[in-house]
């Protein structure tokens, strides 16, 4: 419980102080909670991991909107609407991807070190993309 | 345009990276599930993120305008692929203001589509205005890409000097050869009666006083002053300006040079200008309206440039100081260069008027009590450069907050009533 309300605290410090580096590490904690809830439960696979993902994500969203807006620049019109509707569907979005992943790690119940090496390999890929990705001058 | 990654791509690919790996280590597929969302909005965001290749256009209205008064200007806005949120900062410089509008727009735009965005500006003082400078950022929908560039195009926008009201300007003490509004001391063909003298073969008839040749009982004429045109240089000071606030001696000096010439040429007058300071400005006596706007042009990029070196009138090319020209100085009197030059040009026997743009109103008398001698020490002295200048037999005007400067100009008047030019 503590924890969490660290994490808010975070939360709250990031958008005050307008200092970006703070929200993810504020989101980190959070995640960081449930990852403790779920390590020391050891239950089977968690059916709210989804729901906490959904919402983690909107939670940043919002972050990252509200530091954006503390800018020179007004918006334009309507823009806070629209803005608002894109979070909301991103939302469903990672509600679904997320129970999707959920069933799919449910189905495919494998152990072992060729799974893990696996595991650990698309984890690399997957990081390696997003940093191409972000280095690409297009 | 420059991209660069928003903040949101370090953060979520931090969490990315912490949340896979945290499954990884603790076999708990639900963590690389909660960090799913993350990976797929930078994967999808950065992947479809493209240069929307923005153009900005900035024209004004007019180039030309009155300090104080305002201009259309329009920014006109393209993009060649749809812009989630485009935002534009107009970076005015020192000066400019906006009168009516926003100098910053977020606007959303689509592909190939233009967007004109009016606003009204306004020069606070007079001067010239590079006013193109246009910063563009563009954000795509996911908020993941920015894109910026900085727009610099050679919008210039000339604001003249707003004129002082003036009625009466000061008469030159010499006239030249051509034709003007200026009654010359000498004789000849003119409108003003100047004296009688005995008729010589070759007077015409119409110059005959009649009344005078009964009297006499024999043939006079009348002798009449012509109208002479005349040569002012206006000599202004930039090398110091004081300036508190909106109010600035070089600002006023300006002002006042831009309607002095107006008021010559509209006389037919030839007028010059010499702006001596730290670079040496000047314009050839000439007269029409093209002298005007050539004149106002020169005087708008009088600035002050410091400078230690030492500057005397040897500089001034001597076109543009002709003899008989009434040289009209406009100074703070703050800076002892500029003395010695009006000292120097009285010297070589010009016709020669200082309007002092009164600094004293400027400048704080000082808190303690040795801030407030010194302040009194400098009155001091200026009271014992104004009667030096005086004793030259120069006329020194003062224009200040208190005093206009037709009021100025016409202790002037009253000076050079009694005073005469002497040349030995």
């Amino acid at each position: 419980m503590r924890a969490v309300l660290v994490a808010l605290l975070v939360l709250v410090a990031a958008l005050v102080l307008e200092w970006a580096p703070l929200l993810p590490a504020s989101l980190a904690l959070l995640a960081g909670v449930y990852a403790a809830q779920l390590y020391v439960d050891d239950a089977t696979l968690d059916g709210a991991a989804p729901l906490f993902a959904a919402g983690l994500f909107v939670t940043a969203e919002f972050g990252y909107w509200s530091l954006e807006e503390r800018e020179r620049v007004e918006a334009a019109p309507g823009e806070g609407l629209r803005r608002l509707a894109i979070v909301a569907v991103l939302g469903l979005v990672a509600l679904v991807v997320a129970a999707s992943l959920l069933a799919l790690a449910d189905i495919v119940r494998t152990r072992g070190l060729a799974v893990d090496v696996l595991g650990a390999a698309a984890a690399a890929a997957a990081l390696s993309a997003i940093v191409v990705l972000a280095g690409r001058r297009v | 345009m420059s991209r660069r990654a928003s903040p949101r791509v370090a953060g979520y690919a931090a969490l990315t990276a912490i949340g896979l790996v945290a499954a990884l280590a603790l076999r708990r597929p639900e963590l690389a599930v909660v960090v799913a969302p993350f990976a797929l909005v930078l994967a999808v965001g950065l992947r479809n993120a493209r240069d929307p290749m923005v153009e900005v256009e900035l024209t004004l209205d007019s180039d030309r305008v009155l300090e104080g008064s305002e201009v259309d200007a329009e920014i006109t806005v393209r993009a060649a692929t749809g812009v989630d949120r485009l935002e534009l900062l107009l970076d005015l410089p020192p000066g400019m203001e906006v009168a009516d509008g926003d100098d910053a727009a977020a606007l959303r735009l689509h592909g190939d589509e233009e967007r004109p965005i009016s606003l009204r500006l306004r020069p606070v003082r007079w001067g010239l205005y590079d006013v193109g400078e246009v910063e563009v950022r563009a954000r795509d929908v996911l908020r993941l890409v920015v894109w910026e560039r900085r727009f610099r195009d050679s919008t210039r926008l000339k604001a003249y000097p707003r004129e002082e009201a003036v009625r009466r300007i000061l008469a030159p003490v010499e006239t030249q050869a051509f034709t003007g509004s200026e009654v010359a001391r000498t004789k000849g063909d003119g409108i003003e009666y100047a004296d009688i003298r005995d008729y010589v073969p070759g007077d015409r008839l119409r110059s005959i006083n009649w009344r005078a040749s009964a009297r006499k009982d024999d043939l006079v004429v009348n002798e009449r002053h012509p109208e002479r045109n005349t040569d002012v240089v206006l000599f202004v000071d930039s090398f110091a300006d004081v300036r508190r606030g909106d109010r600035s001696t070089l600002d006023d000096a300006v002002r006042a040079a831009a309607t002095l010439a107006t008021r010559y040429l509209d006389r037919r007058d030839r007028v010059g200008l010499v702006a001596f300071g730290g670079i040496l400005r000047w314009l050839q006596p000439g007269m029409g309206v093209t002298q005007r706007f050539r004149l106002i042009e020169t005087v708008l990029e009088t600035g002050v440039e410091p400078t230690y070196t030492w500057r005397d009138v040897n500089r001034i090319p001597p076109r543009i100081l002709p003899t008989k020209a009434l040289v009209l100085a406009l100074t703070p009197l703050v800076d002892p260069r500029y003395v010695a030059a009006l000292e120097d040009l009285r010297a070589r026997g010009f016709d020669l008027v200082v309007v002092e743009v009164d600094p004293v109103g400027l400048v704080e008398p000082g808190r303690d009590e040795t801030e407030a001698l010194a302040y009194r020490l400098w009155l001091l002295e200026r009271d014992v450069l104004r009667s030096r200048l005086q004793g030259l037999g120069i006329a020194v005007a003062r224009w200040g907050e208190d005093v206009s400067l037709e009021e100025a100009l016409e202790g002037v008047r009253t000076y050079r009533r009694y005073a005469r030019l002497a040349r030995v």
